[in-house]
């Protein structure tokens, strides 16, 4: 029998990698979102499409204002991405296991050939953070030339969401492999930290305590989005500190 | 004088009842065989015709371009990834949830009215769920690869995700389409048979496969009255599975809206509003268009599946309402929201119109059994009822979807190419039965002999009643 | 006996209750059941004509179809996950899960039946069969007819007997193509 205080709440378990954002030095220069397009070969839908919703950036700034014309007052803006939740609601819901959960990376893996395109994860993502090829969008030249290798492009029909950049992880991880050590904090970051040039986006390993991220993350003034849906995820967001 | 008042008590029933009213077996084959086989009049061509044509460019040639171009064409977007493909998906799913509910509660009940149209009722439901098939097929952004979703043995060793809502929405359906359709051949069987025995031609090939060589021994009834007996009883809870699992797909999620406990009876019932609703219009149809069908079908049945129909739509309204007085009650932030969007936002004509449509027309007009024993007058409530059935799938989905916790993505849908496709379903299903009626006898014969076998005038006192004995 | 001694008579009735009268009367002249049976346009229960119950294996077979139905259903719960190289995890969910599993269950057992019902009655029935068969249509018209098989030298015997109980014409029966 288990008594009340034995059920252990599985918002105690922590990610591994996870990210900082803060909103109040984040100058909404759209950097981050442009990174993130060419290194995960993001393809262009046009403003149509665009226009109607159809965008397919991984990363995108919200941006709100509060009151009624004109007395408006802008919040801070909001880079929006995957939060690669722990508890991931996406998840459970694709009949074919096209997205699944990395017990070693403790991400949100989208694979891409396995998608049917039922679309039942974006519906079911609270952050509505993914996005579905609903065309074969032309890439016109010279755009071809700089698709990134080491990621899928994909085609129409198929789900797609930041990844956390899970191309860059792997190729430190192998490097600090083939030098026999560990991979150190901030030797690698994902494109949008990368690109970012106000150093809004920080991004590591939070159950590393020693981590830039983890450092960060002890601040007290940091929120996780709809942390209350249970979704534990892996972004803390600071504003008005 | 007394004599003479109870006798016409007596005419009057038998005019008014079916069951009451036999004529020989010889006579009632006749008639179901010419309804069958008469050839069709100019008007039957033109409106087949028609049809083909809206099926060959709505259904074929749209999905043709869909699949080649991309759900793109579609209306559906961030944050509207499902549209009027689910909307029409639960929408035939609904209509197809009548036949069973005739043929197999009515039967398990002995509700004898049912005699005369279980077949009809029953081809509606397989013939609902092809659409339904369709609709959901249309939806996937790769429809070339839907075999994954099917459990089937591979090299891999990888199996559908049974955690996911959508499998067990596929495995409920296909059971749901597999059985009913055996359901719908069993009962069939002696009536291809019978038209066997009277038919020529390649009439005569066709319905002698059909037979499969029955004749009617004690064993052969034997094996098919346990047959449908098994069926009636174990369909009726596959059938309220089949809904509630379509309910799942939306009670499941995170949704605003959608988590709702509950979905699963709330969309039973409607799915049995809209199903009783396309059954009549179905029925007012056969009965005006076909030869002898109105010996068969009678204001008894239409007063019969009207009651049904209000008492249907009184328990839709409470589900409604419980549903939605939980939602308001609870107070969260965006299901207010959503709650005030429904009705106040730019589709709220919608959702004043599936509130008109499914309560205030069936319950002004089917409150008068004078009312609802005519024939064109329930038939009209029934599409109606289908035109609010299918407001209420269309506000759950696409108009809910607008509003989300995310309210940057906040966004209204257009539908695209759901349209013609839509229409397309619908024509293909008005074609699949129109084929049907002139191939497959649409009275189950034998089914309207046995009850008339059943039924006779009693008297008690001085009153003639109707009585009816157990044949089973 | 060989078979060529054997006739068979198909005797047409116009309704139920000379028809059973004609069955007891032909049980009392020494026709066995198992030489007679009855071909009739609506499902006339052997009760009523005073005749044996009739064998039917479809229950049996409907249960043996739900438990192969229920087998696939636990190895598709319950083993399959663990054939995977390694175990797939979504959310925080179990490898299998409670309630889903319940309802793959739910599903596939009644498919498993179902399916074996309608596979049941084709067995039990010799369905499909487009043998010859002996048959006389008038039945979908709602007669009943009794199939009696008789030795060669009986056959005025019964064929007399059923006559008296009403028959609206004996024959011997050839088989024919439906």
């Amino acid at each position: 029998m288990i008594r009340p205080e034995e059920i252990k709440m599985s918002s105690e378990e922590t990610g591994k990698w996870g990210m900082v954002i803060d909103q109040d030095i984040c100058t909404g220069c759209q950097a981050c979102v442009a990174a993130c397009a060419m290194e995960n070969n993001v393809t262009f839908v046009g403003e149509v499409d665009s226009g109607y919703g159809r965008s397919m950036h991984w990363i995108r700034i919200e941006r709100f204002w509060e009151g009624e014309y004109p007395e408006v007052k802008m919040t801070p803006n909001q880079p929006m991405l995957c939060q690669q939740c722990g508890h991931a609601t996406c998840e459970p819901v694709c009949p074919a296991f096209a997205t699944v959960h990395s017990q070693s990376e403790q991400l949100n893996l989208q694979v891409y050939n396995r998608c049917v395109g039922t679309r039942y994860c974006a519906n079911n993502c609270p952050y509505q953070v993914r996005s579905f090829n609903w065309r074969d969008y032309e890439r016109p030249e010279p755009l071809p030339n700089q698709f990134n290798p080491d990621v899928t492009v994909r085609r129409r029909g198929v789900m797609e969401k930041c990844t956390f950049c899970i191309q860059r992880i792997h190729k430190a991880q192998d490097k600090a492999k083939s030098e026999g050590r560990e991979v150190v904090d901030g030797e690698f970051t994902t494109a949008c930290a990368q690109a970012c040039p106000a150093s809004a986006i920080t991004f590591g390993r939070i159950d590393n305590p020693e981590s830039l991220v983890s450092q960060l993350g002890h601040r007290s003034h940091g929120v996780k989005h709809l942390e209350e849906l249970g979704t534990l995820p892996n972004i803390t967001y600071y504003k008005g500190g | 004088m007394s004599d003479k008042k109870a006798h016409s008590h007596e005419e009057h029933l038998r005019e008014k009842h079916l069951m009451l009213d036999p004529l020989p077996r010889g006579k009632m084959n006749e008639m179901v065989m010419e309804a069958m086989m008469e050839p069709p009049t100019w008007k039957f061509w033109l409106i087949f015709g028609f049809l083909s044509i809206v099926v060959a460019y709505g259904l074929f040639y749209s999905w043709a371009r869909l699949i080649m171009e991309g759900v793109g064409l579609a209306g559906v977007n961030r944050p509207i990834y499902w549209g009027i493909f689910l909307v029409n998906t639960v929408f035939w799913i609904g209509i197809s949830h009548a036949g069973t509910f005739i043929s197999a509660i009515l039967r398990v009940f002995k509700a004898e009215f049912r005699r005369p149209f279980t077949r009809a009722a029953e081809l509606m439901t397989t013939f609902g769920l092809v659409q339904a098939g369709f609709s959901i097929f249309m939806h996937l952004g790769r429809v070339w690869l839907a075999y994954w979703l099917m459990p089937y043995p591979n090299q891999r060793m990888l199996w559908p995700n049974l955690h996911s809502p959508l499998t067990w929405d596929l495995l409920a359906i296909t059971t749901y389409l597999l059985s009913s359709t055996m359901y719908l051949f069993l009962p069939l069987i002696p009536d291809v048979a019978m038209a066997r025995d009277r038919s020529t031609g390649w009439r005569k090939t066709f319905y002698k496969i059909l037979a499969l060589g029955f004749r009617g021994t004690e064993g052969e009834w034997a094996h098919l009255r346990n047959g449908m007996n098994i069926f009636a009883f174990a369909i009726i809870p596959v059938m309220f599975s089949v809904h509630t699992i379509v309910s799942w797909d939306f009670a499941a999620a995170t949704r605003p809206g959608w988590n709702s406990t509950i979905f699963g009876p709330y969309f039973i019932v409607g799915a049995l509003h809209s199903g009783m609703g396309a059954a009549i219009a179905v029925l007012a149809v056969i009965r005006g268009t076909m030869k002898h069908m109105k010996y068969f079908i009678r204001g008894e049945h239409f007063d019969a599946i009207g009651k049904l129909m209000l008492i249907i739509s009184m328990a839709w309204a409470y589900f409604f309402f419980n549903d939605y007085m939980v939602q308001w009650y609870g107070g969260d932030k965006w299901t207010q929201l959503l709650l005030h969007f429904h009705e106040a936002g730019p589709m709220g004509w919608m959702w004043f119109g599936m509130l008109i449509c499914n309560i205030a027309v069936p319950w002004a007009i089917l409150w008068n059994q004078k009312w609802r024993s005519t024939p064109w007058l329930v038939a009209t409530v029934g599409i109606i009822i289908n035109v609010g059935m299918w407001f209420e799938r269309y506000i759950i989905i696409p108009v809910s979807l607008s509003i989300n916790r995310m309210p940057f993505t906040w966004r209204m849908y257009q539908p695209g190419i759901e349209i013609p496709l839509g229409i397309g379903t619908l024509a293909f299903f008005i074609l699949l039965y129109m084929a049907a009626s002139k191939l497959i006898p649409l009275i189950p014969v034998w089914e309207v002999q046995e009850g008339q076998m059943a039924h006779e005038f009693k008297k008690f006192g001085r009153e003639t009643v109707v009585s009816v004995s157990e044949l089973e | 006996m060989t078979e060529s001694n054997i006739v068979d008579l198909l005797a047409v009735f116009s309704d139920l209750e000379p028809a059973a009268n004609a069955i007891e009367h032909l049980r009392a002249i020494g026709v066995a059941d198992d030489c007679m049976n009855v071909i009739s346009g609506i499902p006339v229960t052997e009760a009523m004509l005073g005749r044996p119950a009739q064998w039917t294996n479809v229950p049996r077979i409907a249960f043996g179809g739900a438990i192969l139905g229920f087998s696939a259903a636990y190895l598709l719960t319950f083993v399959a996950p663990y054939t995977y190289p390694y175990p797939i995890q979504v959310s925080t969910q179990a490898y299998v899960p409670g309630p889903p599993t319940a309802v793959v269950l739910f599903e596939l057992t009644m498919l498993g039946m179902l399916l074996s019902t309608f596979l049941g009655v084709f067995l039990d029935s010799f369905f499909p069969n487009y043998r010859p068969m002996k048959y006389v249509p008038e039945v979908s018209d709602g007669k009943i007819a009794i199939l009696v098989e008789c030795p060669h030298m009986e056959e005025k015997k019964i064929t007399d007997a059923l006559k008296k109980m009403g028959a609206e014409s004996v024959k011997p029966a050839e088989a024919q193509h439906l």
